[in-house]
């Protein structure tokens, strides 16, 4: 009788730390694959968004692009875009609505722009489009491979590593190199399928020096509505 | 406010070597106080904030004065309590703290957070040393050493800008103007730790006026966010100016009501009804705001309209920095020649106000020609000039203020002086940053650049619009200069109506 107490003592416990221990497991985490193909589909419906673009390592002088942060409901989106000028760094914003661009630079109000000035220049409108954008090149990510769960900004995501190609790469921003493949890793939250962050690693502005893009994103599906700027 | 009590066992050590290893330290942060304003643009960049949005520069210079200011009141009684060099130790790891958070940041929060802890670290060093060399030195020997404690001070945040020129115009470039704090801060304090870890240093409890404290820095936060313009296009003040500025200044009269009802109050507020004390102290103050007007705006007016690199501004500058030591031995001695505070004072930041004059004509051929065919230009001895005008003003005005206090207040009113020189220079700088862009705003609304593309005329428009840039430029600071040059003509009247004549020699 005291060895069955004592077995039992034992067996309850253990086989509640097993019952616990498999709750908090949950299911088990979505392959790469469906991860990349389920967050592509959240961001390219959202609402709106806020992003920050960084760009850092080599960027020789062609690349004009430091930074730019704003808010976008793709196809329209507002910015604050650090162009680099020498040593210095100049603020511009620039805004895309109805199909029109304007910018403003460091002096003076907003002007309206052609495609052509907005070419020769940054077009911001390209980083989230439906077809040859960000989110888009998720689904285009090649090998990919979930790693361990990690927080960013205080959410649970999980990095997804894989591999773009160039020139898909290049119809992102056309600066970027359009030849052979580019590191992309994406962090996905595990919960809802936002992408919080996505990072573009490689020889992307010189065949010989390395360079990285890193997005980050917040304020996923709050309604972002860009109205046109007053001119002048 | 500092309170000497001597150590027995502080007696014993060898006090050259001890002061010298706690000026070190003391020069070190000293140096850094203006180090940054020649090295701004770089380290905006570093944080991926543009050169056109130089509002947001503002609390990097700002975040040290009010470090600085915040601790500077309770750091003496501090260090009778907890000993001068243990509070010298902890301060001296503050400042190395703040210089790690400040060479690493990789954001503007964290560079000002940096900046705030290297100036509370900074500004506690200041009582500390000058109470340990009244510890080791008898009052009749004490002069020439705190003389000498308050020089090194002064010498460094002279070199301090061109100190900072020079590092971030290197192969190093600018973190290492903060890198190098830690392996010296480190140095002195091995070096000092036998003396640290001994605990037979006597402490008794010190009567530290935390509400007064605490009251006082509120009112200077307050206000330095209310006057700090962080969207200049839309207003030369804060967005929060309308209920910051009252909050402050209900801060300010429960100070002074409680300082007036307080044991051991940080200042005798009663003083100001002297009006040798509030006029000296407000001459100070405003002189101060003239001299962080000088050290901001001449770096930055060399990078942005003559586009020299952060060593050239900073040799620019030190024109103007040579004159303040050489004035401020002038000013000495002529008060006491000519037996007048006012007189030397009012003479001082006149000779400062028509310097800022001279130098609100600057235009992009100032530093071109040569005078009299001498490597020399015009515009160095303008800048010499208004250097020396502010120098000659330092010591009559602080021996006025000094002489107004009394023999039993003198260390009160030491730290009195360094506080009011500081709040000139915080509250004086906010005020102009940010009426200054605001103007720049205003005058540039409608100025648009041209756009290349099909624009057949683009190089042509676009050299005439860089030129237009760069007037409004010269106009904003033609603007900030005769601001500044009117606030010193108003010290030097506010001096020659207020400031007392010498007191005959004692001996006499």
């Amino acid at each position: 009788m005291a060895a069955a107490r004592a077995s039992l003592s034992r067996v309850v416990p253990g086989g509640l730390a097993l019952i616990v221990g498999l709750t908090a497991c949950g299911p088990p985490p979505a392959d790469a694959s469906s991860l990349l193909t389920k967050s592509s589909e959240r961001m390219l419906h959202l609402k709106g968004f806020h992003f920050q673009m960084q760009i850092t390592g080599f960027t020789g002088t062609g690349e004009p692009v430091q930074s730019a942060q704003g808010d976008a409901h793709p196809p329209d989106l507002q910015a604050r875009v650090n162009l680099k000028e020498g040593a210095i760094l100049l603020e511009v914003e620039v805004a895309f609505a109805a199909s029109n661009i304007y910018l403003k630079s460091f002096t003076g109000g907003w002007q309206q722009l052609t495609e052509d000035q907005v070419a020769q220049f940054f077009d911001a409108r390209t980083l989230f489009d439906p077809q040859a954008g960000l989110f888009a090149a998720m689904r285009d990510t090649t090998s990919p491979a979930r790693g361990n769960g990690e927080k960013v900004d205080g959410h649970d995501t999980y990095p997804v590593d894989g591999q773009v190609s160039a020139a898909r790469m290049h119809q992102l921003l056309t600066l970027i190199r359009d030849q052979g493949t580019y590191r992309a890793t994406y962090w996905i939250d595990s919960a809802d399928s936002n992408l919080w962050r996505a990072r573009l690693t490689g020889n992307l502005f010189d065949a010989s020096n390395s360079a990285t893009i890193t997005f980050d994103f917040s304020n996923h599906d709050h309604p972002v509505s860009v109205t046109p700027p007053p001119l002048g | 406010m500092i309170t000497p009590f001597r150590s027995p066992r502080l007696r014993s050590v060898n006090r050259p070597a001890l002061l010298a290893l706690t000026g070190a330290g003391l020069f070190l942060a000293s140096l850094d106080a203006y180090v940054v304003v020649t090295a701004l643009l770089p380290m905006l960049k570093s944080v991926d904030i543009a050169a056109n949005r130089p509002e947001q520069a503002t609390p990097i210079i700002t975040g040290f004065l009010l470090g600085y200011l915040a601790v500077m009141p309770v750091a003496g009684g501090l260090s009778d309590r907890f000993g001068r060099l243990r509070l010298f130790a902890g301060c001296l790891a503050l400042f190395a703290f703040g210089s790690l958070l400040t060479a690493t940041a990789p954001s503007l929060s964290q560079l000002v957070a940096g900046r705030v802890l290297q100036g509370a670290g900074g500004g506690a060093l200041v009582p500390a040393v000058l109470a340990l060399a009244a510890d080791l030195y008898p009052a009749g020997d004490r002069s020439p050493v705190l003389g000498a404690v308050s020089a090194l001070q002064e010498i460094g945040s002279v070199l301090g800008p061109l100190w900072g020129g020079l590092i971030t115009a290197s192969s190093f470039g600018w973190t290492w103007i903060f890198w190098i704090n830690i392996p010296v801060a480190a140095l002195l304090f091995w070096a000092l730790w036998p003396e640290i870890r001994v605990r037979a240093e006597p402490r008794r409890p010190a009567n530290l006026d935390w509400l007064g404290a605490l009251l006082a820095t509120a009112g200077l936060t307050l206000l330095t966010l209310a006057l700090y313009a962080a969207n200049p296009e839309r207003s030369p003040v804060g967005e929060g100016f309308f209920w910051q500025l009252p909050l402050a200044i209900v801060c300010f009269a429960l100070f002074v009501w409680h300082e007036r009802r307080t044991a051991h109050p940080l200042i005798n507020v009663r003083r100001f009804r002297d009006s040798s004390f509030s006029g000296s102290a407000l001459t100070n103050a405003i002189a101060g705001g003239g001299l962080m007007v000088a050290l901001v705006y001449i770096p930055v007016l060399a990078n942005a309209v003559f586009s020299m690199n952060a060593s050239s501004a900073a040799l620019l500058l030190f024109r103007l920095m040579l004159g303040i030591p050489i004035g401020a031995l002038l000013g000495g001695f002529a008060a006491q020649r000519l037996r007048s505070y006012r007189f030397v004072a009012a003479l001082g930041l006149i000779l400062a106000a028509v310097g800022f004059l001279m130098l609100s004509g600057w235009n992009e051929g100032s530093l071109q020609p040569h005078l009299l065919g001498l490597p020399l230009r015009l515009a160095d001895g303008e800048l010499f000039l208004t250097g020396l005008g502010l120098g000659i003003e330092i010591a009559p005005v602080s021996a006025a203020l000094l002489d107004a206090v009394g023999e039993a207040e003198r260390g009160a009113g030491a730290a009195f002086l360094i506080i009011m020189r500081l709040i000139g220079m915080l509250v004086g700088f906010s005020l102009v940053a940010g009426f200054a862009l605001w103007e720049f705003h205003q005058a540039t609304a409608h100025l648009l650049p041209p756009l290349p593309g099909l624009n057949p005329n683009f190089a042509t428009q676009f050299a005439i619009y860089t030129l237009r840039v760069k007037q409004a430029i010269f106009d904003e600071y033609h603007l900030i200069f005769r601001a500044t040059a009117i606030a010193l003509a108003i010290g030097a009247v506010i001096a020659a109506g207020t400031l007392r004549p010498l007191p005959r020699p004692r001996w006499q």
